[in-house]
C-alpha cells in the first residue's frame, strides 16, 4: 500500500497521534522507537528517501543547536562532562537534550506523511470533522500563499542589490533597515492578492449556496483500515512494552 | 558583448529542462529583441543572464567576465534589469524615492539627486505622480517608474522583460526612442524582450528567436 492513496483522514489521524505522543512522552527509547515507526511507515509507504533526507537536513542544524543549548543549561542529575571545577554537561541534561532532538525529528517525519497526500482530500478531511468550510478552505488557501511571498521577497531582495544596494559592505544596522523596507510592499501585495482573491472566489460563487456539495468523496477502504490498524497496534505496543 | 554559452536550465520542481544548450550574442550599440511563445523561457533566459537564477551547465560572460562569480550587486553594475511584473522591483515609499534610491547607492550628493530625480521624472512623465505610493500607480506608470528608475543607474546594458506591455502608443514610441538614443550615443547595450513585431521592426537591429 503505498502512502499517498492512504484516506486522508487516517493520515491527518497519523499526524495528530504521533505528534501528541511525542509531545507526551519523556523517555528517550519510546521516542526513538516512535521515530523508527514513522521513518519505517515512510519509506514503506513508498516516500522517495532522498525527499526524506533533504527535508530533514534543513532542520540538521537548528536541532543541533537546541541539542547543544538543552546540553548545557539543563542541570540536573549527575555531572557528566567536566572542566576543572565546572561542570559543563549533566546526565540529566543530555537526557533532555536526547528528547527534545528525538521530539523535533518525530514531528518532522509525521508531516512528511501529511504531505504525502493532496491539499484537497485534507480540505475534504477536515470537514468531515464538521469544521466549518470557509474556515478550511481558508487556512488552506493561505498556506499556499506562503511560497508565493517567498518569491516575492526574493525578487525584491534581487532588485534591491541590482540598483546598487551592497549588502555585504552594509553594516547591522543597514541591513536591519532594508528588511524593514522589505516588508512594506510585501504585506501590501498580500493584502491585495487576498482582496483580489475573495472578490474573484465571489464571482466564481464561492458561498453561493448554503450547502456545498462535493465532487469527491473520501472512501475508507479495507487497505486503509488494515494499514491503519496495523501503525495503530504498533504504536501502542511500542508505548507499553518499550520502557528504561 | 554578452555572450550566452550552451546554457541548460530546469525549474527544481519540473523534469524537464526549460532552456536547453542555448546559445546567443548581444552587443553594445544595438537593440537585439528575444521573442517566442509564452512560456519558452524568455524571462528564465532573462534571469539567467542577471544571475537571479543559475544554470545547470553552461555560462554567461559579460565582456568576458563569467557572471557565476559576481553577486547581484557586482552584476546590476553592468546590467540594468526590468522585471516582467513591475510589482515585483518596486519597494519605496514614493515615487521620487524610488529613483533616488539607486542614485544614493552611487554616492551622488544630495543636490545632484535632486536634480538627477527630477530629470527622470520629467522624462518618464511622473512628476505629477512624484509623492504617490509607486504600489498604488497604473500598470503602466509602474512599468515607466521601474524604467526610471533602472534607467538613471547608468549601466551599459539593459535587459527589459516586456517592458511595453502595459504602455499606451506614445509611451511606446518613447520608450523605443530614449533606447535607441541609449544604444547609439551612450554605446549602451539593449535587449529587449518582446512580442511586438511593430516595435521590433522599428526599432530592433537584430531578433533572437527562442
Ligand atoms: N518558478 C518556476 N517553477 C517552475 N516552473 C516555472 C517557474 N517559472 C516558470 N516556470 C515554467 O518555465 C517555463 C518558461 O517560463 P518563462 O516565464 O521563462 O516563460 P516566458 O517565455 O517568459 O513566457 P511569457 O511570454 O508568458 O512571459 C514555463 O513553462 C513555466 O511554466
Ligand atoms: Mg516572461
Amino acid at each position: 500500500m503505498i502512502l499517498t492513496n492512504l484516506d486522508a483522514r487516517v493520515k491527518l489521524l497519523m499526524l495528530v497521534a504521533v505528534s501528541s505522543v511525542a509531545l507526551i512522552i519523556q523517555r528517550p527509547l519510546t521516542l526513538a522507537a516512535v521515530l523508527l515507526l514513522t521513518l519505517i511507515l515512510l519509506l514503506a509507504g513508498g516516500v522517495d528517501r532522498a525527499k526524506v533526507w533533504k527535508q530533514t537536513r534543513a532542520m540538521l542544524s537548528i536541532i543541533g543547536g537546541i541539542f547543544i543549548i538543552q546540553c548545557v543549561f539543563c542541570r540536573a542529575g549527575l555531572p557528566l562532562i567536566t572542566i576543572g571545577d565546572f561542570t559543563l554537561v549533566t546526565t540529566g541534561g543530555l537526557q533532555m537534550a536526547v528528547v527534545v532532538a528525538l521530539r523535533l525529528l518525530i514531528i518532522i517525519s509525521s508531516a512528511l506523511i501529511v504531505l504525502t497526500g493532496e491539499m484537497r482530500d485534507y480540505l475534504l478531511a477536515l470537514r468531515w470533522c464538521r469544521l466549518p468550510y470557509e474556515i478550511v478552505y481558508m487556512t488552506l488557501a493561505a498556506l499556499r500563499f506562503i511560497p508565493l511571498l517567498r518569491d516575492e521577497a526574493v525578487s525584491i531582495y534581487s532588485a534591491m542589490q541590482m540598483r546598487g544596494y551592497n549588502i555585504k559592505s552594509a553594516n547591522w544596522h543597514k541591513r536591519i533597515k532594508l528588511y524593514l523596507a522589505m516588508l512594506l510592499p510585501i504585506t501590501a501585495s498580500a493584502l491585495h492578492k487576498a482582496g483580489q482573491m475573495s472578490i474573484a472566489m465571489e464571482t466564481r460563487a464561492f458561498r453561493c449556496m448554503p450547502n456545498r456539495s462535493e465532487w469527491r468523496s473520501l472512501q475508507f477502504s479495507r487497505g486503509d483500515f488494515i494499514y491503519t490498524a496495523i501503525f495503530f497496534v504498533l504504536l501502542i505496543a511500542i508505548i507499553i512494552f518499550i520502557k528504561q | 558583448m554578452i555572450e550566452v554559452n550552451k546554457l541548460t536550465f530546469t525549474y527544481a520542481k519540473n523534469a524537464l529542462p526549460v532552456i536547453k544548450e542555448l546559445s546567443a550574442i548581444f552587443n553594445r550599440g544595438e537593440i537585439t529583441a528575444v521573442t517566442g511563445k509564452n512560456g519558452c523561457g524568455k524571462t528564465t533566459l532573462s534571469k539567467l543572464m542577471t544571475g537571479i537564477l543559475h544554470p545547470d551547465c553552461g555560462s554567461v560572460f559579460i565582456d568576458g567576465e563569467d557572471i557565476s562569480g559576481m553577486n547581484l550587486f557586482a552584476i546590476g553594475q553592468r546590467i540594468g534589469y526590468i522585471w516582467q511584473n513591475p510589482n515585483r522591483q518596486l519597494f519605496c515609499p514614493t515615487v521620487a524615492e524610488e529613483i533616488a534610491f539607486g542614485l544614493r547607492n552611487k554616492g551622488l550628493s544630495d543636490v545632484e539627486i535632486s536634480s538627477e530625480t527630477d530629470r527622470y521624472l520629467q522624462m518618464f512623465r511622473l512628476a505629477a505622480k512624484k509623492s504617490a505610493h509607486p504600489l498604488l500607480l497604473s500598470l503602466g506608470e509602474k512599468q515607466r517608474l521601474a524604467l526610471a528608475a533602472v534607467l538613471s543607474l547608468g549601466a551599459p546594458y539593459l535587459l527589459l522583460d516586456e517592458p511595453t506591455g502595459g504602455l499606451d502608443v506614445r509611451c511606446r514610441r518613447l520608450l523605443g526612442v530614449e533606447l535607441q538614443q541609449l544604444a547609439e550615443r551612450q554605446n549602451c547595450g539593449v535587449i529587449v524582450i518582446s512580442h511586438e513585431d511593430d516595435f521590433i521592426r522599428r526599432f530592433c537591429a537584430r531578433k533572437v528567436v527562442m
